[in-house]
């Protein structure tokens, strides 16, 4: 019969179809159900959200991983809304979020749980012809809302006090984030949405854009300004001092912008203000399963040996106790 | 097994000739592959339809409580604050796109005449590879590229230099935002982007029309340009706009390169420096945000509506004109 390969491909084609349509509708069901009787299995842990969180949670996942081989992780940076998102829509297991839980998240059931303190810090290119004055004077809170927020400060000749004008080039994130939110509570905005600027899209395409433009400043999250590796400021960047008294000049201790330890060592005590310095949250739906449970109190207790290579702050005993108490 | 050769067909035998008992699997292949044909398309179009309807419901809220002159005339982009304009982000998307056009359908259109009428065989098949790994590159190495390469360009040279030159007396051309990120870097990706596509249909378009239309004009003396130039717009016209309007089809979504470079900012664009933003920009930056802020869910499926509608009308319109043009 000279029809039949042909007529067996289209057969075969129709009944693969016909399968794809019933799993799709059958399939998730089995899998929770399979999953609830033999829990002790390979287990997958799908993680998404903040870049401030991104770098330490995988050095987490891997050392964790190490004690307990039948836990994988998939991991994916997105910003912090992302992860908020795709946790409360079930897409992933636990969210990194780098701001505090809104209360109409908290409404849908958002499980916060605090694991370590990082910051944003303000960034500028290297080759910035104003470098040395900028890192003598500091930049003080309000010629920086002056600068992200009112738009009054175009020009590096107003935020110096000098006679130039030359232009600032403002960035900012286009996409959610939880840096945005933070740079913007502590230039006196509400939201991500009141600070000015072009907006490039996540933390490093921000680094990037302002390590392109001699004239940029920018904002990014310590993991992204300083190179892991050196724990340097990423070559071309630098880091915008911050007057935090406001003379006019950076004293001795408000300079700890060198390396990344120095600046660590400031948020630990507090030097560097809340926000933008500020608490990282992984966030579930709903109180965490046993096996998330497990792996939170790992990075409370073991995993807290890790922050301070990573270039991160330590949750302090109080810090510490709180979240534990957290856990079911 | 009767055999079917061409003179039973050509008798009035095979009239009688039960096709069942012929060869029953052929009935059966037959009325499967045509139900199963007919049930794809109808879910392929059905999908429109749904999408629209869905986008509809979960926009009905904001559509209810605002008027829609309202959102689509005011240009203040507040959500935290209530305030929904989504003039700054089509006035974005149109000009994006209108700038992306003017760099690419001139140059597109060229291309695709010279490989369908000037190129050698040989050449032909070496040019047509590379053409089409263009259309396969991923948006977002579009995007990388316009970042490290466009951005700098204008910011370092084309910025300055049309500000010197054009500036002083045509305000558009004025270098309003010194970044570099902005309508023409997005335009430039985008057109860049565009061009393969173009290429490509109109080379196909052009390689349909039948050799002798060419043969019996360059025996009448025509030379080649002529020839192409009549064949172009007589009898592959048509063709050639449905390849264009591909193209715009393709600026107006775009998403991830542009949104890369066109600085993300919700305020209308006055010059070609200016930053812009886009319709799916808007989208694919803020829908991770929006489950916390009233309403904000509610407006960006309002976007995706308009930009599907916005869409299907740049279609229907260009398929009528396309039957105009070509009865």
């Amino acid at each position: 019969m000279p029809f039949q390969p042909k007529m067996l491909r289209i057969v075969l084609l129709s009944l693969t179809l016909l399968l794809l349509v019933a799993c799709g509708g059958s399939g998730p069901a089995d899998s929770d159900s399979s999953a609830a009787d033999q829990p002790p299995q390979q287990e997958t842990l799908a993680i998404s959200g903040a870049f401030a969180l991104f770098p330490m949670v995988t050095v987490w996942a891997e050392e964790y991983q190490k004690v307990n081989p039948n836990v994988r992780f998939d991991i994916q940076a997105g910003g912090a809304g992302k992860g908020m998102t795709d946790v409360l829509a079930g897409a992933v297991d636990i969210a990194m979020v780098s701001r505090e839980l809104r209360p109409i998240e908290l409404e849908q059931e958002a499980y916060g749980v605090p694991v370590t303190i990082d910051a944003v810090i303000g960034t500028l290119n290297a080759n910035n012809p104003y470098l040395e004055q900028i890192q003598t004077q500091g930049i003080s809170r309000e010629t920086a809302t002056g600068i992200w927020i009112t738009g009054d400060i175009t020009t590096w000749g107003q935020a110096l006090g000098i006679d130039d004008d030359t232009p600032i080039n403002v960035y900012t994130r286009s996409d959610a984030s939880g840096a945005g939110e933070m740079w913007s509570l502590f230039l006196g905005g509400d939201a991500q949405e009141d600070v000015l600027g072009t907006a490039v899209n996540a933390d490093p395409g921000l680094a990037e854009a302002v390590r392109q433009d001699p004239l940029g400043v920018g904002y990014n999250n310590i993991g992204f300004a300083y190179d892991q590796t050196t724990e340097l400021p990423i070559a071309g960047l630098e880091i915008i001092p911050i007057d935090l008294n406001g003379d006019g000049r950076l004293s001795d201790d408000e300079k700890f912008y060198d390396t990344r330890d120095q600046l660590t060592a400031a948020i630990a005590v507090e030097i560097y203000p809340f926000p933008p310095a500020r608490v990282l949250y992984l966030v579930t739906k709903g109180e965490p399963s046993p096996t998330i449970v497990d792996f939170y109190r790992w990075i409370l207790n073991e995993g807290q040996a890790f922050v301070p290579d990573a270039g991160y702050v330590r949750l302090n005993e109080a810090r510490l106790t709180e979240a534990l108490s957290l856990l079911p | 097994m009767e055999v079917i050769t061409k003179e039973t067909i050509r008798s009035d035998k095979i009239i009688k000739v039960n096709p069942f008992k012929l060869n029953p699997w052929r009935r059966l292949k037959d009325l499967l592959s045509g139900g199963l044909m007919s049930i794809v398309i109808t879910a392929i179009l059905a999908l429109i339809l749904i999408m629209g309807m869905l986008l509809l419901v979960r926009s009905w809220p904001i559509m209810s409580t605002y008027p829609l002159r309202e959102l689509l005339t005011s240009t203040t982009w507040r959500p935290t604050r209530g305030e929904f304009g989504f003039a700054p982000f089509i006035v974005g998307s149109l000009t994006v796109t209108l700038i992306a056009g003017f760099i690419a359908v001139i140059p597109a259109l060229l291309s695709g005449i010279y490989l369908a009428e000037y190129t050698s065989r040989r050449s032909r098949s070496r040019l047509k590879p590379l053409l089409d790994l263009l259309v396969g590159i991923p948006s977002v190495v579009y995007g990388l590229w316009g970042i490290l390469f466009i951005v700098p360009l204008i910011r370092d040279h084309a910025g300055p230099w049309s500000d010197r030159v054009l500036g002083g007396t045509f305000p558009f051309f004025a270098r309003t935002n010194p970044s570099g990120y902005g309508l023409l870097a997005g335009g430039f990706v985008l057109g860049v982007m565009i061009f393969p596509i173009i290429v490509a249909v109109t080379d196909e378009v052009l390689r349909n029309v039948p050799r002798e239309m060419r043969e019996s004009l360059q025996a009448l003396g025509a030379t080649r340009w002529e020839a192409t130039k009549v064949v172009v717009f007589k009898a592959s016209l048509p063709g050639v706009l449905a390849a264009v309007v591909l193209g715009f089809s393709r600026a107006f979504g775009e998403t991830l390169a542009v949104m890369m470079v066109v600085g993300n900012n919700p305020n209308i664009p006055a010059s070609l420096f200016d930053t812009a933003y886009p319709l799916p920009a808007l989208i694919a930056n803020n829908y991770s945000e929006m489950m916390s802020i009233p309403m904000y869910d509610s407006a960006l499926m309002g976007a995706a509506l308009l930009l599907l509608v916005v869409i299907l009308f740049f279609n229907v319109v260009a398929r009528l004109t396309i039957m105009r043009v070509s009865r």
